[in-house]
């Protein structure tokens, strides 16, 4: 098949239409934008492969595939007789049949038929905003501009009040201020300081010094005594160590036993001194026997239990077992027998942590009377100083044998009489001395009695001293425990559901000197160490202990330099 | 993923003093490698306009940028310990999530855009079919010359009003529920039953170019929201991530102003 292709096109420098002139010699001629295409027709709007012209009993134009989707005109597949006269339609260009010159099957005509830039413009002018840039959109001042607001709003208003910005009332007036930096609640007790940063955030760029924490918290307690030179131990810590706030409103630290243990593992090593402190690192594995306080004649003193049980020496003699009695025990007045408890007399103080002080006015001389006379109940010497007793002694006797009647007299001083001065007439002198002899001799009996053998002596540690003018008795000082460990908080309230008893084994105890302290592995059936454990309270060392603890609460001469306290710590029993 | 890794272990090791934040000395360790992670990635914004310089390919960068950017978020989130509030470091996190998240959305439409696009083009490109567009414009218009006045306004209309993008709705939707050429297409095969013989030719003629129009708009329309998708994540991305550079640098200082 021989082809005869005229093609125009239009020339780029001046705009003239040329023409050129190829002969094709082949079975088949390729229409399409592909550049090996026999018949190259450079538009967009053309298929790759549009067309194909083959010989079928003559040459025939066959649309294909792509070129039938890509074909602008028509849809549907164009099978076309080339004849000549006849005009075929390609996107924009025109192929016309012409005759066909001698030895050539057909001569074909390729015409522009519209420039791509011509026809109907409207459309292409329309379609213009095709992308989010063309409609205006702009990544680039959006950026800026979202930077610039941040930066204002969230750095240099806030930070106007830091650095005295000029604009400080603007940025209040937006309330843009530094609140926008507070990281989280501060917790409930410094909530009264409220959003003033400045308040411990005293100096920009530099962490919370101690000395705004000190500020209020002036007579916060020391870790340890100032003999143990805490300055030196605890260099290079500051109160935020371990106190971080705006952490939740609860507190400041953790419950942690790290804080302790760190140091107390190996307190000797870290001390760096000799201290009385032995090492624990755990409540359950590794904890040393309780120490207690005991006040002993040269003052109080700190004793750890060992293997032998402790001794107390009160000066008092108490057999709790007597007391505590299953049978009761006899009442001075009552018939039936008293069955006493715990509570009779350790009675809760308002706090519930522990208990009120125990007194003979209260809780003793409901059954103790001090009575000395068994002819009159109603007369008891007081309590509290010896020399008033022995003066109430004297002064009784000394009433009956001058006033008494002749029943009280005889019944008193076993003699036949009665009061001098009831007798008629005026007393001899040698009556007045004889009433005082008899006054002064029972007195001086009942006194010793008194001391030495019934009423003070039940209770009491009495010392006699024989001097020029007699016999002298003296109670010794009564030294009932409160304070037994005071290195430890130790809430009663928060064992109410246990029996004193559980604890304090004082039931079968016949003797004061006995130390009804539980031992640390009657705590450990309870509690555990910090470790979670099964049927166990899993208890740190910030549950018994504080950490500024250093007030002395069993030192009764300890003082504190900086005068009040108010972080009390450490008490309990 | 080492990264993600190692710090998560060294979150679960660490036992902060009070509870896990961004003061303790992981807290710092994890704020700081957040940070610089965060300003390498911002620099790929530079990055990728030198093409000259060859520190390593593009691409490995690209690859690098979406993998620490993923990890960054969670760095940052171990670096908070997981509290957050209203304040300007609430913001900054808030706004790292969100610009990686947008990364992601990216990483999406890249992965699933191109593949659409080049299927939907097939031969053309967006200009070749506006041209052709523009084309069947011209012999649309011709031939519906001889219509009745009733179908010639409709398929003028077609011509004259068709629209393509323009507003934000539509280039994004590639749609146009008000699109006069849909609306010839629908009306024209009921009104045109009552015409005969020649008219009827004609009808059926521009009927059929109108249906071609309809597709190549379709496909183009369909290109153009490709070619948004493809951008758009970008829209907020890029702000997001300098918003966030701001916003980093108020949380740092603010920080150390008041220690």
């Amino acid at each position: 098949m021989r082809i005869l292709l005229l093609s125009q096109s239009r020339n780029r420098a001046n705009g003239r239409l040329v023409t050129t002139r190829k002969e094709v010699d082949s079975d088949w001629v390729r229409v399409g934008r592909n550049a090996s295409s026999e018949i190259h027709l450079a538009d967009p709007r053309i298929a790759l492969d549009h067309a194909l012209i083959v010989d079928r009993d003559g040459p025939t134009y066959l649309e294909m595939e792509a070129g039938a989707l890509a074909g602008a005109q028509r849809a549907n597949y164009k099978s076309e007789r080339l004849t000549p006269g006849k005009t075929i339609e390609i996107g924009p260009y025109r192929l016309v049949v012409d005759t066909a010159p001698e030895g050539f099957d057909c001569a074909l005509r390729v015409e522009m038929a519209l420039a791509s830039d011509s026809g109907a413009p409207e459309f292409l002018q329309r379609a213009r905003q095709l992308s989010l840039r063309s409609i205006g959109l702009r990544k680039r001042t959006v950026a800026m501009g979202l930077m610039v607001i941040i930066a204002i709003g969230a750095f240099f208003l806030p930070a106007a009040k830091v650095f005295d910005w000029p604009w400080v009332e603007g940025a209040k007036l937006l309330s843009l201020t530094d609140r926008l930096w507070n990281p989280g609640p501060v917790m409930l007790a410094h909530q009264p300081v409220g959003m003033k940063c400045e308040a411990c955030h005293d100096v920009a760029f530099q962490q919370v010094r101690d000395a705004s924490c000190l500020e209020c918290h002036a007579n916060i307690g020391q870790h340890i005594g100032p003999d143990l030179k805490p300055a030196a131990l605890f260099d290079g810590q500051r109160c935020a160590s371990c106190h971080r706030d705006h952490k939740g409103t609860k507190a400041t630290h953790k419950d942690d036993d790290r804080l302790c243990v760190d140091c107390h593992r190996d307190i000797k090593t870290h001390a760096k001194q000799e201290v009385a402190s032995q090492n624990v690192s755990d409540f359950a594995k590794d904890h040393p026997r309780f120490r207690l306080s005991l006040p002993r004649a040269q003052g109080v003193q700190r004793v750890r239990e060992g293997a032998s049980p402790l001794e107390e020496f009160a000066n008092l003699n108490f057999p709790h077992a007597t007391h505590l009695d299953p049978k009761g025990i006899k009442h001075p007045t009552k018939d039936k027998r008293v069955v006493l408890d715990c509570d009779a007399c350790h009675r809760p103080d308002v706090s519930k942590r522990t208990f009120e002080p125990i007194s003979m006015a209260k809780h003793c001389s409901e059954c103790h009377n001090l009575a000395f006379e068994p002819a009159v109940t109603t007369r008891q010497v007081p309590h509290g100083s010896a020399a008033d007793a022995v003066a109430a002694v004297r002064e009784f006797y000394s009433d009956l044998a001058l006033t008494g009647t002749r029943d009280s007299f005889q019944a008193a001083f076993a003699m036949p009489g009665e009061g001098l001065l009831r007798r008629p007439g005026q007393p001899s002198a040698e009556a007045r001395e004889a009433a005082l002899r008899v006054a002064r001799a029972k007195s001086d009996k009942v006194t010793r009695e008194l001391f030495e053998r019934r009423v003070c002596k039940e209770c009491h540690v009495v010392r006699r001293a024989d001097t020029e003018k007699g016999p002298e008795w003296e109670i010794a000082k009564v030294r009932i425990n409160h304070t037994w460990m005071p290195g430890a908080r130790f809430n009663h309230a928060s064992h109410a559901t246990e029996k004193c008893s559980s604890c304090h084994d004082v039931e079968k105890s016949k003797t004061s000197r006995d130390v009804a302290m539980p031992k640390i592995d009657r705590c450990q059936e309870c509690h555990g160490g910090s470790h979670p454990e099964m049927n166990k309270v899993t208890s740190n060392c910030l549950l018994c202990h504080g950490f500024h603890v250093d007030q002395h609460p069993w030192d009764p001469a300890f003082k504190p330099k900086t005068g009040k306290r108010f972080a009390a710590s450490a008490g309990g029993p | 993923m080492l990264l993600c890794l190692a710090c998560a272990i060294a979150y679960v090791w660490h036992e902060p003093p009070i509870r896990p934040y961004g003061g303790t000395w992981l807290g710092y360790t994890l704020g700081t490698i957040g940070g610089l992670l965060i300003l390498w990635l911002l620099w790929f914004g530079i990055r990728k306009r030198r093409y000259a310089r060859h520190s390593a390919s593009l691409r490995g960068w690209l690859s690098a940028h979406v993998y620490l950017g993923v990890a960054v978020v969670v760095i940052a989130t171990l670096h908070t310990g997981f509290e957050l509030g209203w304040n300007i470091h609430g913001l900054a996190y808030v706004l790292m999530v969100l610009t990686v998240a947008s990364g992601l959305v990216g990483v999406y439409f890249y992965a699933t855009v191109p593949a659409l696009m080049t299927r939907n083009r097939g031969q053309d490109t967006l200009d070749a079919m506006l041209l052709k567009i523009a084309d069947l414009d011209r012999n649309i218009a011709h031939k519906a010359l001889s219509l009745p006045d009733e179908l010639l306004a409709l398929v003028n209309d077609s011509v004259h009003k068709t629209r393509l993008g323009g507003s934000f709705g539509r280039i994004l939707s590639g749609r146009d529920p008000d699109c006069p050429t849909a609306r010839a297409i629908r009306v024209i095969p009921e009104a045109g039953k009552s015409l005969q013989d020649e008219i009827a030719n004609v009808d059926h003629e521009v009927y059929a170019m109108l249906l071609r129009k309809q597709e190549l708009l379709t496909r183009a329309r369909r290109d153009m929201r490709f070619k948004a998708l493809m951008e758009i994540w970008l829209f907020f991305h890029v702000p997001l991530s300098l918003a966030l550079l701001a916003a980093l640098l108020a949380h740092v200082v603010s920080v150390f102003v008041y220690w």
